[in-house]
């Protein structure tokens, strides 16, 4: 079940110093970048159908030719803000196989003509943080970054200070250019994102990391792999009440209950499987009832009603308590809303102390009725997608085990 | 008391002064050496930072108080973080920080933090911001000892 393109050399001793990534292939890829034009890359990668695997999923060559179209001092800022709860994948290559990003950045800064990049880490991930600088460090020293580069690129690692809406890319540029991480509006037509008012690419870590081995290898190779619609492999995570909790790597659209099963080591203890949350925590809960054909895909899972976000599972065995379970992700919520909308600043509180009294079996019906209303209050009326995704949390669970709640009203 | 950058800091502010379009960009960079080097943020320098960068007072101290890891008081004790989001609750981190609370609360200041990504690692913590993951009550011991 596991595929390895992305976690090719994760495993591999010292693979994060350049003697040794050189020597497994690292860089290789950059003679095909620079044999063609800026316009081949990014129709290579339009192609290949690559996905942005940050979360959203976005088409990645869409995305570069919009900033590519665009005039002005281009910048290429690589999103590392990982902090989406169930998610660990990023700082596996940011740690094990940093030159392989560094190679995907120049690939992408060349490609959409950019010579500058800013890699944008949670503040949390400072030792990882501190192999990547090392690792940028190495590759200014041969020549791969900065003015002795057969294509000038700098790179420049930014520190991030604990604000999980600064994932949102426009959050992360307004964190970028020294302000509170606050979500910016969103244009009705295409455009890019803007640092300092200048065209700007903003990609995942694992999508810029995916890019090599698509220019070397082609399209048609990275195609190979995956579906029709989803192509190529994601870094699958799964956490939570699993046997063997970790990052695999794997084609698209594989079986859900096959891969906790095989890759997972199912649920703990021999227990039965109760729920799984498939993308990180923002991603609505699916009942086990509703996994029997459930595929690891953008569209499978949006038509069970959920997503696939960013490919983190969180499992949920037959012991676990769903209003325990919700109470959790809505303090997360509570404490993670930026504050700028009213509906989200006010409708993640109001969740989180309300599920108190659930917590605490003392809810009443009334109560539950509030629960409801305050997450329809704050689906589709703010800035950003952090109050409809904490929305579709609540639904989620009460969709699915409203009888918990039930119990728990006196 | 006055607050400045110490020599090695400056020269590395110096040098990160020409990566970025505008000043305004370093408030986040020159807030992380402020509190490397203090423990905390003073009033003094976010004064220091503003007249630096020529960016009003009121907006780095907004900024300060926007993220999380930015503290404005002096740590009295070395900080524990324990991470309390779901995938670690499931795998007992409840126990976890309890277990702290009780037995390593004079010398440390333990406190529940939100996800990590260490998710595979449950339960964990991290302390002077290294990460300790697959925690026990034993590997805590062996850790802090």
């Amino acid at each position: 079940m596991i595929t390895k393109i992305v976690s090719k050399n994760f495993e591999i001793p010292d693979s994060h110093l350049i003697d040794v990534a050189l020597a497994n292939g690292r860089y290789s890829s950059l003679k095909s970048v620079f044999e063609k034009e800026p316009q081949e890359l990014i129709d290579i990668i339009k192609q290949s159908g690559l996905r942005g695997k940050g979360g959203g999923g976005a088409a990645t060559g869409n995305k570069w030719q919009i900033v590519s179209d665009w005039d002005g001092v281009k910048y290429v800022v690589v999103n590392a803000d990982e902090s989406e709860p169930g998610t660990f994948k990023d700082r596996r290559i940011l740690s094990l196989d940093p030159h392989l990003l560094i190679e995907g950045i120049i690939a992408t800064c060349y490609a959409v003509s950019s010579n500058i990049s800013y890699i944008y880490v949670r503040g949390e991930y400072e030792e990882f943080s501190d192999v990547l600088q090392g690792a940028i460090d190495e590759a200014y020293e041969k020549n791969f970054l900065g003015v002795g580069a057969k294509y000038r690129v700098d790179i420049t690692i930014h520190r991030g200070a604990g604000a999980y809406i600064c994932g949102e890319k426009s959050a992360l540029l307004e964190s970028l250019e020294g302000n509170r991480g606050h979500p910016r509006l969103k244009p009705h037509s295409p455009e890019p994102e803007f640092y300092f008012n200048e065209p700007t690419l903003v990609n995942n870590v694992e999508t810029i990391a995916s890019v090599p081995f698509i220019i070397e290898n082609g399209a048609d190779a990275y195609r190979a792999y995956g579906t029709e619609k989803s192509p190529g492999t994601l870094l699958f995570g799964i956490s939570g009440n699993v046997n063997k909790p970790g990052v695999y790597e794997a084609e698209f659209g594989i079986s859900m209950l096959e891969f906790i099963e095989k890759v997972g080591g199912g649920v703990k203890k021999g227990k039965k499987l109760k729920a799984v949350i498939p993308g990180g925590a923002s991603t609505p809960i699916l009942p086990y009832e509703m996994l029997k054909d459930a595929r690891l895909d953008y569209e499978n899972l949006s038509a069970l009603g959920s997503a696939l976000g960013t490919g983190g599972m969180i499992v949920l065995g037959e012991d676990a308590s769903m209003v325990k379970a919700l109470k959790n992700l809505l303090r997360f919520y509570h404490h993670e809303s930026c504050g700028q909308c009213t509906p989200c600043r006010e409708g993640t509180s109001w969740s989180d102390k309300i599920l108190d009294r659930f917590v605490a079996k003392k809810a009443t019906t009334e109560d539950l009725e509030i629960l409801k209303s305050v997450s329809n209050s704050m689906n589709g009326k703010t800035i950003c997608v952090f109050a409809p995704a904490a929305s579709g949390v609540i639904d989620g669970f009460l969709k699915h085990f409203e009888a918990e709640f039930l119990e728990c009203i006196v | 008391m006055s607050f400045s950058f110490s020599q090695e800091n400056s020269i590395k502010i110096a040098s990160l002064l020409n990566r970025y379009p505008h000043k305004k960009a370093l408030i986040l960079p020159l807030l992380w050496f402020a509190q490397k080097q203090e423990s905390y943020i003073s009033e003094d320098a976010i004064g220091h930072i503003s007249e630096f960068l020529d960016v009003p007072y009121m907006h780095i101290y907004s900024v300060v108080t926007f993220y999380t890891m930015f503290r404005l008081t002096k740590p009295q004790k070395r900080v524990i973080e324990v991470c309390a989001t779901l995938s670690c609750e499931l795998n007992g981190s409840e126990d976890i920080k309890a277990y702290l609370d009780e037995n390593y609360s004079k010398d440390f200041e333990v406190i529940e933090v939100e996800c990590m990504g260490a998710c595979s690692g449950a339960p964990m913590c991290a302390i002077d911001g290294k990460y300790h993951e697959n925690l026990t009550t034993k590997t805590i011991d062996e850790v802090l000892k």
